[in-house]
């Protein structure tokens, strides 16, 4: 529930979503569910040269299993609520 | 409280002590990671801060010639931010040595 | 339709060409019909697109699909005015890897 709650704070915010299959998609994060899945608006894939696979593509929706990372904007990420909330889960769980 | 706080019981313990800490984690795709602690869960998903990550060889699709030099060019590194890490690719996490 | 709770949120791509990246690296572009709370798809009309490095990219007609949620990577929701703007012959890439490992 953790990354869950957090991920929700990011709705609106510029993310880079990296695969597993190295694609690395940049948009506007629309929403996140409790598996992670996540969907982008406003999309551009990095490296749109070697990745012309979504050219035509404004919008998409990534599941959560095939996540490798998330790149973070910098501002949206409070490390001392960060540090309470992972204490508070380990504690719980 | 406090001395519950430091008890390591478990493995998921040890890695709750190194919050806010430089730690090392090893990806499965010969990545390895090294930056500071801000977050996990039970899954190991985690967020890293000041991350360098470090891929030590490329995939090589054995057809094209053009790859296998690509691999043999080495290991590439960068920095990122702040970075969310999913926890389905960990192998393993490596506390910040305490010398 | 849309399941409460674990709704992968796909409503809004429903009766809209859609672009289907599985985990096996294959593209499959086809009409969203319906979904499930798995990821299961409902694809209608669609079509494989084979990306090479050295041709370009040969259309396939599969018909309609269902695919397991279990093997899809990304949908994308296609701009059909952009999409129809590509000319696809002269598009070079290699295929995109599994998402493997």
């Amino acid at each position: 529930m953790l990354f869950y709650s957090y991920f929700k704070t990011l709705v609106g915010k510029e993310v880079t979503v990296e695969l597993k299959n190295d694609l690395a998609i940049t948009g506007t994060l629309h929403s996140v569910d409790q598996y992670l899945n996540i969907k982008l608006n406003n999309i551009r894939v990095v490296n749109e040269q070697k990745y012309p696979h979504m050219l035509s593509v404004r919008a998409c929706f990534v599941r959560g299993s095939v996540v490798r990372y998330v790149q973070l904007p910098p501002g949206s990420v409070d490390v001392e609520l960060l540090h309470d909330a992972t204490r508070r889960e380990a504690r719980g769980g | 409280m406090a001395e519950e706080e430091n008890t390591v019981r478990e493995p998921l313990d040890l890695i709750r002590l190194s919050l806010d800490e430089k730690v090392y984690v090893k990806l499965k795709g010969e990545r390895e990671l090294r930056g500071k602690l801000h977050a996990y869960d039970q899954h190991l998903n985690m967020i890293l801060g000041d991350v360098e990550e470090t891929v030590t060889s490329v995939e090589i699709d054995e057809e094209t010639f053009e790859e296998i030099i690509k691999a043999s060019e080495g290991d590439s590194s960068r920095m990122v931010p702040y970075l969310f890490v999913r926890g389905d690719g960990v192998i393993l996490v490596s506390p910040p040595l305490r010398s | 339709m849309s399941a409460p709770g674990g709704d992968a949120g796909l409503a809004q791509y429903v009766d809209t060409t859609v672009s289907v990246i599985t985990n096996d690296g294959r593209t499959i572009v086809g009409t969203l019909r319906g979904y499930d709370q798995a990821t299961n798809l409902i694809l209608d009309e669609c079509h494989e697109r084979v990306y090479s490095s050295k041709n370009g990219v040969e259309q396939l007609v599969l018909g309609l699909y269902v695919i397991r949620g279990d093997n899809i990577a990304v949908i994308g929701e296609i701009d059909d005015d952009k999409d129809a703007s590509i000319d696809f012959n002269q598009v070079r890439a290699p295929p995109l890897k599994s998402v493997a490992h």
